[in-house]
C-alpha cells in the first residue's frame, strides 16, 4: 500500500505542445517526488517557461496530460490554490507591499492573523514589515520587488513552489535571500520545489536533482531528460 | 444600476422646475428668443396667470415638426402660409395673430447690384441680374420661406442653384456675418439687424436697402397643439397663452419691448 | 479681435457677479454631464471589460464596431435620441425630451464608445505576467477580473476624463434633446450658441472661457486622485 508520501507530486506523460506550429515543449516521462527540491536546467527555447505555465495550471498542453497527487488535473482553477509560480520578471500588483503580499490569502478568505502571516513572510526574504508594508509597488527596486513577489508566494505555504529563473536579473543580496526563501519553503513548510534556471552552479547549489531539459527534436520527438554534464553549462 | 436610477431620480428632482405651479413648453422661432422679446413677456405672463412657458428657439421649420410630434404644447411662429397647413392637417386648433415685425433687404453700402429702392421684386431683380452675392438661410426657417415667397413674389425662379446664391443653413445672425464678409446681400428681420449694426460699430458692412415695402410684414401667431393628435398637450393652458399675448396687456408688453431704443414688434391682434 | 479680449473680461465679470444665468448654465451643463459620464462609466467599463479580458466569436468584429462608433457625429446621436423621446415615440410617454435626464441619456451614448474603446485597449495591452500573477497567486474569476480592472484603473481614468471632455463640450445633442431651455436645459455649448447667434460674441467667448476653467479643474481633480490611486 502506497501513502501519500510515495505518490509523486507531478506525473507527466508524453506532453506535447506547439505555437503557431512550432513545437515549444516535448516531455516523455516526468515525476517529481514530493518534499524533493528539483532543478531544471536548458537553453533558451528549452520550453522551460512554458513547462512551469503548465505545472502552475496557469495553462493546459495541447497534448498529453498532468496528474497531480494522483489525481488527473482536470480542474485547475482549484488546482492554482496548490501550487504557486514566481516569475523570471518581478512583477507586483500596482498596490501597497503589504496587499501584494496579502493578495493570496485574501483570494482564499484567510484573513485570519492577516498582518503577522504578512510580517513572517516579509521578514523571510530579509524585508523588514515595519520600513516596507506600507510602501508603494513603485518604490522598490527590482530586487525588493522580486522579493516581495516571493514572499507573496510563501505566504501560501503552497503545496508546490514553482520558480522560473527567479534570480537571472538580481543583485547579489536579493538573490541570496530568495535562495534561502526556496529552502524554508520545502525544510520548514514542506513544500515541494521546482526551480528552472540556465545557471547550472546555482542550481547544483540548491537542489536535490538537477535535469537537464532539452527542446524538442525537428521531428517534434521528445528529447530525452538526463543528468547535465558536469560543465558549467546547460545547453 | 440600483444606484444609477438612484442618481437618475435625484437629478430628476434637482432640475425640476422652481417655481410656478404649471408650466408648458413652447417651440418658437430664434428672432423671439435672440432678440430676448420673450426674455420680457413671458415673465409678464406668469404672474398674470401663474403659468411658466419654457421654450425652444428653433427654425419655423422644426417648431412645426415638434408641434406634429406632440413634444411641445404651443407654438410661436412666422410663416403663415406653413401654418395654416399645420392647423388645416390637424396638427393645431387655431391661430392668433397677435404681432408683426418686418424683413429688410440689407447689403454692402456701395450697393454695387444697385438695389436700393422701395421694391423688394425690383431689388432682387437687381441682385440676380448683377449676380452680386446672396446669402440665404436656407435652414427652412420662418425667414428662409419668406425669402423663398419673396423671389415667387418677384416672379423669378428660386436661384438656388446659381453661384452667386449661397445656402449658408444658419442662423440669421451667422448669416449676416457671412454676408458682410463677402460683401453680399441678405434677407433679415429687423430685429436681428439691429443687434448687427449696434455690435459693428461706426462703420456696418451692411446697411439697410430696402423696406417698408407691404410684402415686407412679417406675422406672427400663437397655435395651441390640437389634443385631438396629442392626448397629453396642455391645451387649457395654450389658450390662456394665445388669449393673453392678443389681450390689451399683452399687446402693450409688445409695444413697449425695444432694442437698441428701437422698436422693434408690432402688436396686431385682432 | 476686440471681443476675445472683451470675452475674457467680461468672463471674470460674469463670474465674480455671481450671474445667475450663467450659474445655471454651469449647473445644467454638470449635472448633464455628471450624469451622462456615470451612465457611460457604468455601461461602458463592463462592455470594454467583455470586449477587452474575455475571448469570444465575433469579439473582433464587436471591437472594430466599437471603434466605429467613436466617430459617430453627435448630431445623429441627437436624432436617434429624439426619435425614441419624442411624445410619439416609443419612450414618449417617460417625458424625458427637454429634460436634463434626456440630454444625459444622448450624451452617455456619445461617451460610452470612448470608455469602452479605451477599457478595452487597456485591458487588452495588460501585461500577460500580470494576470498569470493574479491567477497563481490563487484568485477566483470574480477576484481576477476585478484585480485586472485594477490593474488598468489609471487608463480607465484617462478614459473617463477624455469622455467628461467630449460630453461637457458637445453641443448638437444638448441641443437637439435639451432643447437649450432658459434655467432648465440651457448648457455652456447651447449658451454660446445662442450667444453667437444673437452676435454677442463676447459673451459666447465669455462662457467659453468659464467651460475651458470647468474642463481645467476637473483634470486638476483627477490627476491628484491619480497620484493618489498609484501611491495606494
Amino acid at each position: 500500500m502506497s501513502t501519500a508520501q510515495d505518490v509523486p507530486v507531478y506525473s507527466l506523460r508524453d506532453v506535447r505542445h506547439h505555437y503557431n506550429g512550432r513545437a515549444v515543449l516535448a516531455v516523455d516521462a516526468l515525476e517529481v517526488p514530493r518534499g524533493i527540491i528539483l532543478g531544471l536546467c536548458g537553453s533558451n527555447g528549452a520550453g522551460k517557461s512554458t513547462l512551469l505555465r503548465f505545472l502552475a495550471f496557469l495553462e493546459r498542453p495541447r497534448q498529453g496530460g498532468i496528474v497531480f497527487a494522483g489525481t488527473p488535473a482536470l480542474d485547475l482553477a482549484s488546482l492554482r490554490r496548490r501550487a504557486t509560480l514566481l516569475l523570471q520578471r518581478p512583477v507586483l500588483l500596482r498596490r501597497s507591499v503589504f496587499e501584494n503580499v496579502a493578495f493570496g490569502l485574501r483570494a482564499r478568505k484567510e484573513t485570519a492573523d492577516l498582518s503577522r502571516k504578512v510580517s513572517e513572510a516579509l521578514e523571510a526574504v530579509g524585508l523588514p514589515f515595519a520600513a516596507f508594508a506600507r510602501r508603494s509597488w513603485r518604490e522598490l527596486s527590482g530586487g525588493e520587488a522580486q522579493r516581495v513577489a516571493m514572499a507573496a508566494r510563501l505566504v501560501l505555504r503552497p503545496e508546490v513552489l514553482l520558480l522560473d529563473e527567479p534570480t537571472s536579473s538580481l543583485d547579489p543580496e536579493s538573490e541570496e535571500r530568495i535562495t534561502a526563501a526556496a529552502r524554508l519553503a520545502r525544510d520548514r513548510h514542506g513544500a515541494t520545489v521546482v526551480v528552472v534556471s540556465h545557471d547550472l552552479a546555482w542550481l547544483r547549489g540548491l537542489c536535490d536533482t538537477v535535469l537537464r531539459l532539452a527542446a524538442p527534436l525537428p521531428s517534434g520527438q521528445a528529447a530525452p531528460l538526463t543528468e547535465p554534464p558536469l560543465s558549467e553549462d546547460c545547453a | 444600476m440600483r444606484k444609477l436610477s438612484a442618481v437618475l431620480c435625484l437629478v430628476l428632482l434637482c432640475s425640476a422646475a422652481p417655481a410656478a405651479a404649471e408650466t408648458m413648453l413652447m417651440a418658437t422661432t430664434t428672432s423671439t428668443e435672440a432678440t430676448g422679446l420673450l426674455d420680457v413677456l413671458m415673465p409678464q405672463f406668469a404672474k398674470d396667470t401663474g403659468i411658466e412657458v419654457k421654450w425652444t428657439a428653433v427654425g419655423t421649420g422644426k417648431a412645426l415638426k415638434m408641434g406634429e410630434n406632440c413634444d411641445v404644447d404651443v407654438l410661436m411662429v412666422h410663416a403663415p402660409a406653413a401654418e395654416k397647413k399645420f392647423v388645416e392637417d390637424g396638427f393645431g386648433t387655431g391661430r392668433t395673430e397677435f404681432m408683426y415685425n418686418d424683413f429688410v433687404i440689407v447689403g454692402p453700402k456701395a450697393d454695387p447690384a444697385k438695389a436700393k429702392g422701395g421694391d423688394t421684386a425690383k431689388a432682387l431683380a437687381a441682385i440676380a441680374s448683377a449676380k452680386a452675392p446672396f446669402i440665404s438661410r436656407g435652414d427652412d426657417s420662418g425667414t428662409h420661406k419668406a425669402e423663398q415667397g419673396l423671389w415667387k413674389a418677384a416672379n423669378m425662379p428660386l436661384p438656388d442653384k446659381e453661384s452667386w446664391y449661397v445656402s449658408a443653413g444658419q442662423g440669421m445672425m451667422e448669416t449676416l456675418v457671412m454676408a458682410g464678409e463677402r460683401s453680399g446681400y441678405a434677407l433679415t428681420d429687423r430685429g436681428t439687424y439691429i443687434s448687427y449694426e449696434a455690435k459693428a460699430g461706426a462703420n456696418p458692412a451692411l446697411v439697410i436697402l430696402v423696406e417698408g415695402d407691404k410684402v415686407l410684414l412679417n406675422q406672427y401667431s400663437v397655435i395651441p397643439v390640437n389634443p385631438a393628435k396629442c392626448s397629453k398637450t396642455k391645451k387649457d393652458l395654450a389658450d390662456k397663452l394665445a388669449a393673453w399675448v392678443a389681450s390689451q396687456k399683452g399687446q402693450q408688453a409688445i409695444a413697449g419691448f425695444t432694442l437698441e431704443g428701437k422698436q422693434l414688434f408690432f402688436p396686431n391682434a385682432k | 479681435m476686440d471681443f476675445l479680449f472683451q470675452g475674457v473680461r467680461q468672463a471674470i465679470a460674469l463670474l465674480l457677479a455671481l450671474d445667475p444665468a450663467t450659474f445655471s448654465a454651469v449647473r445644467v451643463t454638470l449635472e448633464a454631464t455628471f450624469l451622462a459620464v456615470a451612465g457611460a462609466i457604468a455601461l461602458g467599463v463592463p462592455a470594454g471589460f467583455l470586449l477587452g479580458y474575455i475571448d469570444f466569436p465575433g469579439r473582433r468584429l464587436l471591437r472594430l464596431l466599437v471603434e466605429t462608433l467613436l466617430a459617430f457625429p453627435t448630431v445623429v446621436i441627437g436624432l436617434l435620441v429624439y426619435a425614441f423621446l419624442t411624445r410619439n415615440g416609443p419612450l414618449g410617454d417617460l417625458g424625458l425630451l427637454f429634460t436634463v435626464s434626456g440630454m444625459a441619456i444622448g450624451l452617455t451614448i456619445l461617451g460610452l464608445p470612448i470608455i469602452t474603446a479605451m477599457t478595452a485597449m487597456a485591458l487588452e495591452s495588460l501585461d500577460p505576467d500580470v494576470r498569470r500573477t493574479i491567477l497563481t497567486l490563487g484568485a477566483g474569476r470574480v477576484r481576477a477580473a476585478l484585480a485586472c480592472l485594477s490593474e488598468v484603473r489609471h487608463s480607465v481614468a484617462l478614459a473617463v476624463v477624455t469622455a467628461f471632455g467630449r460630453i461637457a463640450t458637445e453641443v448638437g445633442i444638448a441641443m437637439m434633446i435639451g432643447g437649450n431651455i432658459k434655467w432648465h436645459t440651457r448648457t455652456m455649448t447651447t449658451a454660446i450658441a445662442l450667444e453667437t447667434s444673437k452676435g454677442e460674441f463676447a459673451q459666447g467667448i465669455a462662457l467659453g472661457v468659464i467651460l475651458l476653467s470647468l474642463a481645467f479643474v476637473v483634470n486638476v481633480c483627477v490627476t491628484a486622485l491619480r497620484r493618489q490611486g498609484a501611491a495606494g
